[in-house]
């Protein structure tokens, strides 16, 4: 369908460019939107601990990525978010495993916000009086997540997958952790992992390509840059498990229970896998499946079990996770389902409807500056374009879903993670409670 | 955006919004929130979601959806100050997406019509098996409010602040009352919201020939049913009072503090631009002084935020905490309001935030929501409907006067602390 394929080209296509710094950019003009969304992206995450600068080899402690990303906004002048409440764009950042983002939304004054971003991306500035003040702020974050039960199932299944691939540790470290960073860690990170040629630009909205180009030049990043000579430096992490099984008490009404499985790391840049695997789940325990229907019917979990693919370098997961009374026995009936879907293979009709799921997302996914900046600047991070994803999606066929399965989801190599209530979230009563005056 | 009426009590509300490539079409119900019938509407959203008369069943409608290329339908409830709103919506890639050229459009606003106007009954009632798993799932989801320490605490915070007035009404359901709820009382309550609900109907991204057919087949739909529209309760305020301090023990890592405060008085559209501002300014960005202040400068808090409610005029301020200095920061937030009303505000400061809000509301119709949340909240707060550059041209006549004069009417009623140990937790 000739018409159709221009339809999908035209709304997925973008303007690709790599700088003689080595910066990949990418834009995508959206008519008729009155914002544009910027994200400036590093494949520098949390599991980069261990590196090679040069000839020094550099050892970092758990949380230095997203510690960085707390410290970027700040600079000699001061706060780089006092800079852009005079643009008016919305600025925030995030880090994630394997990446660190930082982002705006404007609608005004885009030139003076680009440059707000690209010259806090690119001069850094620390200090330890900075770097000490930062501590405080990070460390109640720390342990805001500490009180969410989600964010621990994936943590402790992370520990129990792993012996040494630093996936184990949470992305914005511990309180001590954290304690011991110093200025010369941030300026070695931002040596190695801030360079222009390890960095992706993407901007969709009301915006051009020569707009971010002219941005850039102001900025310095048209010019060559000499590369860095960086060597991400890893362990050896045998496909054993460092523990089947880990229980944990927290403040929870009800308990929530996760099942890892570890899997072989995928080759950087496969995304088919990764879209494979998704598939998979979906076909296994996604709302179309047997199996969800009778986990809901029967009441033993709750309507957001489900499975997540987590994929960074030398890492590759599979994550159940959700809230159970019974998670043994969930537990069992996933696995039984596992090996009849293997056995049988998928259901042709619910992988189809899969695929249409997903067509349907990636165009979604388009619609918004945000969503459409985001996710150029994920496939970019990988070598990938939002158009390649479509039409792998489109190749992916039942068959190749039967013969991954022959590999993957090992009970051997599954861990199991319980949170159990401490007793301290006691449903409240109504009266009774005590006032404090 | 253009709004119609279309019968007594129900609107239309149409944008063609051609530069997204999806389309939207929602019905929303809204009526005045009762206690009795609180855990029935709870729950009717639950049941409704399942599945219609033409497609009963759970998972052969997740697959019709699938076929719709994803295609998401949502039925939601949520309060709406005193009032309680209801919205089916279906959305959905373009018509011009299709692969196989199928008519997107028409299915999805036979789905919403359908999910809103024909549910699968048994008999003359929602199906009892169907209900019967909802009500474990309302039960769970009841029960489970606690994981969630912020929202947590906001709602019990919310319990004091509102105690038996209609805004109070617990429109998350009673836990309590979910065992006992029979398909009846639930068929009971659909019926009701058929009744006595105001109608609006969105359709969004649609051209004008599929507008008017969705229009067209909702009246008929109406044409079934006797309707008798309820007047929506009106913008209200709780009364001042002595502050109430309450504490709840639990073993986190970090304490939540929700402190919430009256207006006093109902607010006036007239006032939501100042309103706007207010909240920028005192703890609604990251150039507000609870973020630069208590935040940043003092580092009491990870998060500290303040927030507005239009239909009930209360403002919350939300933060996380050490437990050791949750009543420093309780302190602290009451001494920002402080300053604001009494102490300089900076012209700096000012324009600052009034270009950050200004600038969101320029990009609000980027998105399928951000339309449909403006309008919708327009239409429901009364007062004539304002565009986005209609409030934009409000809020830049706004003066720091019209700033104090809100935040000087804001005065505690409630502070709520979940903390590790009792003791110094409040100032």
């Amino acid at each position: 369908m000739p018409e159709k394929q221009s339809v999908l080209e035209q709304t997925a296509a973008d303007q690709w460019k790599v700088l003689p710094s080595g910066l990949t950019v990418i834009v995508r003009p959206m008519p008729g939107y009155s914002g544009t969304h910027v994200i400036y992206a590093t494949r520098f995450g949390s599991i980069d601990r261990d590196f090679r600068l040069d000839d020094k080899e550099v050892h970092l402690p758990a949380g230095v990525a997203h510690f960085l990303e707390h410290k970027m906004f700040e600079d000699q002048d001061g706060d780089a978010f006092a800079k852009f409440a005079k643009t008016g764009a919305n600025a925030n950042a995030f880090t994630a495993f394997d990446r660190t983002c930082y982002l705006f939304t404007a609608t005004e004054q885009l030139d003076e916000s680009l440059d707000v971003l690209l010259e806090m991306v690119g001069k850094p500035y620390f200090t330890q009086q900075t770097i000490d003040k930062e501590q405080g702020i990070i460390g109640q974050e720390i342990k805001m997540y500490d009180d969410s039960a989600d964010w621990r199932l994936i943590t402790g299944l992370c520990e129990c997958l792993y012996h040494s691939h630093p996936i184990r540790s949470d992305i914005a470290g511990t309180c001590e952790s954290i304690a011991t960073i110093t200025p010369e860690m941030l300026y070695d990170c931002c040596k190695a992992f801030y360079a222009p040629n390890n960095m992706v630009l993407a901007a969709a909205g009301n915006t051009t390509m020569e707009q971010i180009l002219a941005a850039c030049e102001r900025n310095g990043l048209m010019e060559p840059r000499p590369a860095e000579r960086v060597q991400r430096l890893w362990r050896d992490e045998p496909m054993t498990l460092a523990a089947k099984e880990k229980t944990l008490r927290m403040p929870v009404a009800k308990p929530c229970f996760g099942l890892g499985f570890k899997e072989e790391p995928l080759p950087s840049g496969d995304l088919r896998s990764e879209m494979l695997y998704d598939l998979i789940l979906c076909c296994i325990c996604g709302g179309m499946s047997k199996l969800y229907r009778r986990l809901y019917d029967e009441g033993l979990t709750n309507p957001g079990f489900g499975g997540e693919v987590l994929r960074v370098d030398g890492c590759c997961c599979i994550l159940f996770t959700g809230e159970s009374d019974a998670p043994d026995t969930v537990r069992q009936l996933l696995l039984d389902e596992i090996a009849r879907v293997r056995a049988e293979g998928v259901d042709r009709e619910i992988f189809t409807l899969c695929k249409n799921e997903k067509y349907g997302q990636l165009i979604e996914n388009l619609e918004n500056v945000e969503d459409s900046a985001s996710q150029m600047a994920d496939f970019a991070l990988a070598g990938q374009t939002v158009a390649q994803q479509i039409t792998t999606l489109a190749g992916l066929k039942a068959e190749d879903a039967d013969a991954a399965l022959q590999q993957i989801l090992c009970e051997e190599r599954m861990a199991t993670m319980y949170i159990q209530p401490d007793g301290t979230a006691v449903l409240p009563e109504d009266d009774g409670e005590e006032e404090e005056a | 955006m253009k709004r119609m009426e279309i019968a007594p009590g129900v609107h239309l509300s149409w944008d063609p919004a051609q530069k997204f490539n999806r389309c939207r079409v929602s019905i929303h119900f809204a009526l005045p929130a009762k206690r009795e019938t609180a855990t029935a509407h709870a729950l009717l959203p639950l049941v409704m979601e399942r599945g219609y008369a033409d497609c009963p069943d759970m998972t052969q409608l997740t697959k019709k959806l699938a076929r719709l290329y994803g295609a998401d339908l949502t039925v939601d409830a949520r309060p709406m100050g005193a009032n309680h709103n209801l919205c089916v919506s279906v959305t959905g890639i373009k018509d011009q997406f299709a692969l196989e050229g199928e008519p997107l459009t028409q299915e999805y606003a036979e789905l919403a019509l359908g999910t809103a106007f024909h549910p699968y009954f048994v008999g003359e009632t929602f199906d009892p098996e169907a209900v019967k798993i909802e009500k474990q799932m309302l039960k769970k989801a009841l029960e489970d409010e606690v994981n969630e320490k912020r929202l947590y605490c906001q709602r019990q915070a919310n319990r004091e602040f509102f105690g038996d007035s209609p805004a109070g009404v617990r429109q998350e359901g009673y836990l309590e009352e979910v065992e006992g709820l029979t398909a009846r009382q639930l068929t009971d309550a659909y019926y009701e919201m058929l009744r006595a609900a105001s109608i609006e109907l969105i359709v969004l991204g649609c051209g004008e020939a599929q507008t008017e057919a969705v229009k067209n087949a909702l009246l008929e739909e109406l044409s079934q049913v006797e309707r008798a529209p309820a007047a929506l309760a009106e913008n209200m305020a709780m009364p001042r009072r002595e502050p109430l301090y309450k504490t709840e023990t639990f073993d986190t890592t970090q304490a939540k503090l929700c402190m919430l405060f009256t207006l006093g008085q109902p607010m006036q559209p007239r006032q939501l631009a100042a309103v706007r501002l207010a909240m920028a300014l005192y703890g609604g960005s990251v150039t507000s002084r609870l973020f630069l202040n208590v935040r940043e400068r003092d580092h009491l808090c990870y998060y500290c935020s303040s927030s507005f409610q239009s239909f009930t005029g209360s403002m919350a301020v939300n933060s996380g905490v050490e437990h050791a200095d949750a009543a420093r920061a309780e302190k602290a937030v009451l001494k920002e309001l402080a300053d604001l009303c009494d102490g300089p505000i900076t012209d700096e400061e000012l324009e600052d935030c009034r270009r950050s809000l200004l600038s969101g509301m320029t990009g609000l119709e980027d998105t399928l929501g951000g339309i449909e949340t403006w309008y919708y909240m327009e239409v429901l707060r009364g007062g004539p409907i304002q565009s986005p550059d209609e409030a934009r041209a409000a809020l830049c006549a706004v003066t720091k006067e019209d700033v104090r004069a809100i935040l000087r009417a804001l005065t505690l009623s409630v502070s709520y602390c979940l903390t590790r140990e009792e003791g110094s937790t409040h100032a």
